[in-house]
Parts: structure tokens; sequence; C-alpha cells
């Protein structure tokens, strides 16, 4: 399987060279672009598998970009801004993008996204379609690519980063056991020092946060192996 | 300019308008005196009250005129009984200020005593004092004047107090009218108030309304200067929070490239204090952007669980190694702007970890608000100093030790994020030592 070729637009030299390093180094294959014209000329030498688009280019904005670039190919999309409001947040993923990643980032949270939105992907172009990224389970509603969560009155509920990557992945293999050793391995790259207990209470946690008026979250613990989303998801 | 060359509706001054109200009142004031005066003289006496006097009046009439002029005065005193003065004097006297004529007794006078209408009879009320009396004059065959008044006032002209109260009556309405004209002349004054009072306040009630130039030529000078000075202001504070917002925002992507870079320095001790600084000069920028509100458009109410939100909070403090504990209801839905009082919570939070060792953050819903509470056993804040660290850039750690991340905005932006709810913040010391800063939320918050 070759490695996963990515498109970095960013008008700022050093940090444009500095990305593309960062990513190199994690073993993919990077082209660069500083501006609309370099993207597209790039994107037609060869295919390419995510781009890492900043907002404030010269020229097009990485928004109006973004919106060209849905029109013509699936191709996975991610913003970089250097304006972390919400507003910017929505407007970009509202227009196709997979995700967004405010300045300043570091090479572990940009590897993270990358990652994240090239599994999701992977899936996506061998299928054809692209799917909004949006799960449903007993009247639940994430939005993966939002990173938000409502309950079934509707509320946005707030969780921790670890928290919605750890439901996430247990949403992704909804009514199979994953063993703890790889939500251990998972969680690693959200929280620092995670330890074997770190797991434990993120669950606990999770079922807190995610437990309705009268039942607890469906999220059960196989003794000796691991945990289990034990409802059917919706996917859309 | 195009201010100077429109046409504006010409008005009179603050000085036309008064002298304009005063000539009004003055003219309202005089109908009504006519009116009131008027009245008096269709004004009748019962009959008899009117017999007596002609009777007395022909008989006076009589015998002074029969008298030799040096006898008359004499005669006319002799003539007083306790009922009617008399006074002979060969000229009529000046008639007193305030004596309206009675021309409708003097008609049942002459009635009923025909001869008295060669005399040019004239009778007049007047009211020294309380009581009301009739005074009047005729003119003897020779021309001279026989003055006469009564002593007794007559009982149906008991008109003081209908006089009194008539002659208030318009005068009250007077005021009434005069109040009220001066007050709809300086109601742009008011509206000028209220929007002056509206300059420079934080949320949508600071956004500059221009007041309608209207009223007085006076006042809307100074409406217009008012209107032009607002913009100049709202200009002026606008251009500055753009202006450090965009340093905000460029300063993200130098911050972007020096993390790369010192993620590749080898020496691991080097490395981490270069990320706290680095981690520190991101929470500057992102405390002053949260305070100017440069992150683009004010975050609008969402449905959100404000209980998981509150735990999470407490959860991210605690998976960075603090101890900080949620207490309360699962789960609380409440309908507010979740970014800003997330930010608000995480403020205090941070607030306190860097003070003390335990958190302890509540959730308490009231009948009529919910209220929640970062308590914690640090050392508190001298009492002195409670209202001053709600000022922004204030910090109150400056002289003993300078390690707080921030420019001191922590707090401004907590009391701004709570007052965008309608809610009330309030920092307190605890009575078992440490601080606690409580956000009260009126319920329900539909803000």
């Amino acid at each position: 399987m070759t490695a996963p070729s990515i498109v970095v637009v960013e008008d700022d030299a050093a940090l444009r060279t500095l990305t593309a390093r960062a990513l190199q180094e994690n073993g993919y294959l990077v082209r660069t672009a500083s501006a609309a014209d370099e993207m597209w000329e790039a994107l037609d030498a060869l295919p390419a598998d995510l781009v890492l688009l900043d907002i404030m280019l010269p020229g097009p904005s990485g928004i109006e970009l973004c919106r060209q670039l849905r029109e013509r190919s699936n191709v996975a999309i991610i913003f970089i801004s250097a304006k972390g409001s919400e507003a910017d947040r929505v407007a970009g993923l509202e227009l196709g993008a997979d995700d967004y990643l405010p300045k300043p980032f570091s090479t572990r949270e940009l590897l993270a996204r990358v990652r994240a939105v090239l599994r999701r992907g992977g899936r996506e172009v061998s299928t054809g379609t692209r799917e909004e990224g949006i799960r449903r389970f007993d009247g639940w509603t994430i939005d993966l690519r939002r990173r938000e969560t409502r309950s079934p009155s509707g509320a946005v509920v707030d969780l921790t980063g670890a928290e919605f990557d750890l439901l996430a992945v247990l949403l992704d293999h909804s009514q199979r056991v994953i063993a703890r050793e790889r939500l251990i391995e998972l969680s690693r790259t959200r929280l620092g020092d995670s330890s074997d207990r770190s797991i434990d209470v993120l669950v606990s946690r999770l079922r807190r946060k995610l437990s309705g008026a009268g039942g607890t979250a469906p999220i059960i613990t196989v003794r000796g192996v691991g945990y289990m989303l034990n409802v059917p998801v919706e996917r859309a | 300019m195009k201010r100077l060359t429109r046409f504006v509706r010409p008005s009179f001054g603050l000085l036309g308008r008064i002298v304009a109200i005063l000539l009004l009142t003055t003219a309202l004031e005089f109908g009504v005196s006519t009116l009131l005066y008027e009245r008096a003289s269709q004004f009748s006496v019962r009959d008899d009250e009117a017999r007596r006097l002609a009777e007395h009046l022909v008989i006076a009439r009589r015998l002074v005129a029969e008298s030799p002029p040096d006898r008359r005065e004499a005669m006319a005193e002799e003539l007083t009984t306790d009922r009617y003065e008399l006074r002979w004097s060969p000229e009529l006297p000046p008639p007193p200020p305030i004596s309206p004529l009675l021309d409708g007794m003097l008609q049942q006078v002459l009635e009923w005593e025909p001869t008295l209408r060669t005399s040019d009879l004239r009778l007049r009320l007047s009211s020294p004092g309380r009581s009301s009396v009739v005074s009047g004059g005729l003119r003897l065959p020779d021309g001279s004047w026989l003055y006469f008044r009564t002593l007794e006032s007559l009982r149906t002209i008991n008109l003081a107090w209908e006089r009194v109260l008539l002659a208030l009556i318009p005068a009250i309405g007077l005021i009434v009218i005069g109040g009220l004209l001066v007050r709809q002349t300086l109601l742009p004054m008011r509206h000028l108030a209220r929007a002056a009072d509206r300059v420079g306040r934080s949320g949508p009630e600071g956004a500059p309304i221009a007041v309608s130039e209207a009223g007085p030529g006076e006042v809307r000078r100074v409406v217009a200067a008012f209107n032009s000075m607002q913009a100049r202001i709202h200009r002026l504070i606008e251009d500055r929070t753009r202006a450090l917002a965009a340093v905000g925002h460029d300063l993200r992507t130098p911050l972007a490239r020096l993390r790369l870079r010192a993620e590749r320095v080898s020496d691991d001790e080097l490395r981490e204090t270069l990320d706290s600084d680095l981690a520190e000069m991101e929470a500057m920028i992102a405390s002053l952007l949260a305070f100017l509100g440069g992150e683009g458009e004010p975050e609008q109410p969402v449905l959100i669980d404000l209980a998981v939100l509150t735990a999470t909070v407490a959860d991210d403090a605690s998976d960075l190694g603090h101890d900080v504990t949620y207490e309360g209801p699962d789960h609380f839905d409440c309908r507010l702007r979740p970014s800003g009082m997330k930010r608000a919570l995480v403020n205090l939070v941070e607030n306190a970890v860097h003070h003390a060792d335990t958190v302890r953050i509540r959730l308490k819903v009231l009948d009529d608000a919910v209220v929640l509470s970062v308590e914690d056993d640090g050392p508190g804040i001298p009492e002195e100093d409670l209202p001053l660290v709600l000022e922004p850039f204030v910090r109150l750690d400056t002289a003993r030790k300078r390690d707080t991340i921030g420019f001191g905005l922590g707090l401004s932006i907590v009391v701004r994020a709570v007052e965008a709810e309608g809610g009330e913040f309030r920092l307190s010391n605890r009575p078992t030592g440490g601080l606690c800063a409580e956000i009260r939320l009126p319920l329900p918050c539909t803000a």
C-alpha cells in the first residue's frame, strides 16, 4: 500500500516547510502550494488523499478553494486557521471540509487529525460516496466532523477530547467488543500519559454523560476483555 | 459638506418656545378670568335683599339730596345702619381693584325702584377679607355721589370659596399645561440622555443608535453633535479592537512555526520550557481575543446540557493533573451561549487551581435560578481587593509573583459572559477559607 499523499496549502513559507517536514517524517508523501494556482497544479499533476488548507490565503480564500474543491472531488480537506472561532469552524465544515485545526498546532495534534480524517476518508473513496459523519443511537446524534454530541432532547452535550475520541471508536465498532489494550493505545494520542486506569475513568465518565432519563448509557464492560457499545448505530 | 447643505426644518429656540408657552398661558388666564367676571355680573341676590337695598337707597338718596351740602356728610353717617354704611363725597371713589360689576343684582334693584334709574347706580362685588360685600354708588341730582357698601356679607353672596376655587382651577390647569408643554419641548434631551447612557456598553445594547434630530434648535445642535461624537467613539473602539484582534491572529502563524521548531529541540529540559512559554503565549492571545470579542460573530444561545458542560470542565482540569471535582445533577438542559459559558468556567477553574490544591465545582438548580459555584481551599482574596479583581488587566499578584498566565483578563471575561446571559457573578471568601466564585443564571435561561 502506497503512503497517503497530502497537499499542504499555506502562504507562510516557513510554516509550510515545517508542516510538510513534520508530515514527511511520519511517512506521508507531501507536496506544497503557496496559493490557489499552485494547489490546482499540484492536484492536476497527481491525485491526493488529503488537502491541508490555510483559510487566509492571498487571492481566493481557503473557504472559496474548499467550495471549488468539493465541486470536483471527494478529496479529504482539513482547514488550518489562525481564527479559533466557532463560526469559522462551522463555515468550513459546512462547505465540506472534514476537520479543522486551529493555529498554532503541534505535530501530535496535526498527525492525530490527519490520521483520523484519512481513516474515515479511506472508506469513503472506496465506496465512492461521501458520508456526513453522523452517527445515531438511542436518540443520540454524534457529528464526527463537528465533534458534537446531542442528547435525545436536542441539547449539546460537551465531552472532553479524549471522551469524544473514545466514543468515536466505540461507535465505529458498535456491537463488537473492543479490547482494553486497543482503547488504551488509541487514547494515548490524546491523553499525555494514559494509564490503564484512565480508560476506565473515561468509560465511567462517558456512561454518566450519556445516561438517559431512566437508563444508563449502553456501554457495557466485558470482563477481562474490554468494552462494547451494545446498541445498533445508524450511519449517515 | 453634506451635513451643512442638508435642509434643516426651522425651529424656534428654547427661549422662543418658553416665551410662546408663557404667551399661551397668559392668554388662557385672561380668557378664564374674563369668563369668571362675566359670571359674577350675572350673579343675583335674593329678592328681599335687593328690595331692602333698593328701599334704603331711595330713602338715603332723598334725605341726603335734601340736606344742605355741609350737612350731607353727617347725614350720610346718620343713615349708616349696622347693615349699610353710607358716605357722601363730591366724586365717586375709585372701585376696589378686584370687583366685578354685579349687573344681575343691579337689574333686580332697578326693577324694584325704577326711580333709581336716573341716578347712575352702579354695584360691584368686592371682597376685602374673606366675606363678599356689595359696594356701589349713585349720583345725586347735583352731581355729587353717595357711596355705600353692605357691612354684613350678604347671605347669598357667599362667593368667597367658590371664587378662590374658580381662580385656582385655571391656575392649576395652567401649571399642568405649561409643565406638559415644557416637558414635550425637552423630550429630545431625554432621548439624548438615554443614548448617552448606552455609549460604550458591552454587548448588543452598546451598538450606536443615532438619536433623531428633533426639538428646539439648541437641542438639535446638541443631538447632532452627540450623534457624530458617538459615531467617532464607536469607530475608534472598533478600529482599536480590530487592530488588536488582527495582531492576535497574526501572531498565531509565527507561534505555529515556533511550536513546530521547538519540537525539534533535542534538549528535553529546554524543549519543555519552550513548550510552556509557547503555551503561555497562546493562552494570552486566546484570552485577549476572547476579551475583545475578536473571534468573529457574537455567539448565539443554543440548547446545551449545562451539567455535562460543567462536569467536562472539571474533567479536563483533572486530566491535567489537578484535583477538580464536579458535584451536581448528571444532566441539566439550558439555553445559553456554550463557548462563552465554558470559557468563563475554565477561567474560574484555572484561577482556582493556580492558587489552591482542591477545587470543587457545584451546580445547584433552584426555583428561579441555576447557581454554578467554583470553590477552592486556597488563600482567598483580601476583602478590599474583591471588587478590584473584576476589572480588566488587574492582577493581584503582580508585585509578589508573576507566574499567572494571561493579562489579568480572566475574571473580566467571566463577568462579560455572565452578563450576556443576564446572570450575576459574585466573588466571596468562604468562611472556612478559600475563594468562592458564584455564577447565578436566571431560570428559565432563554437568553
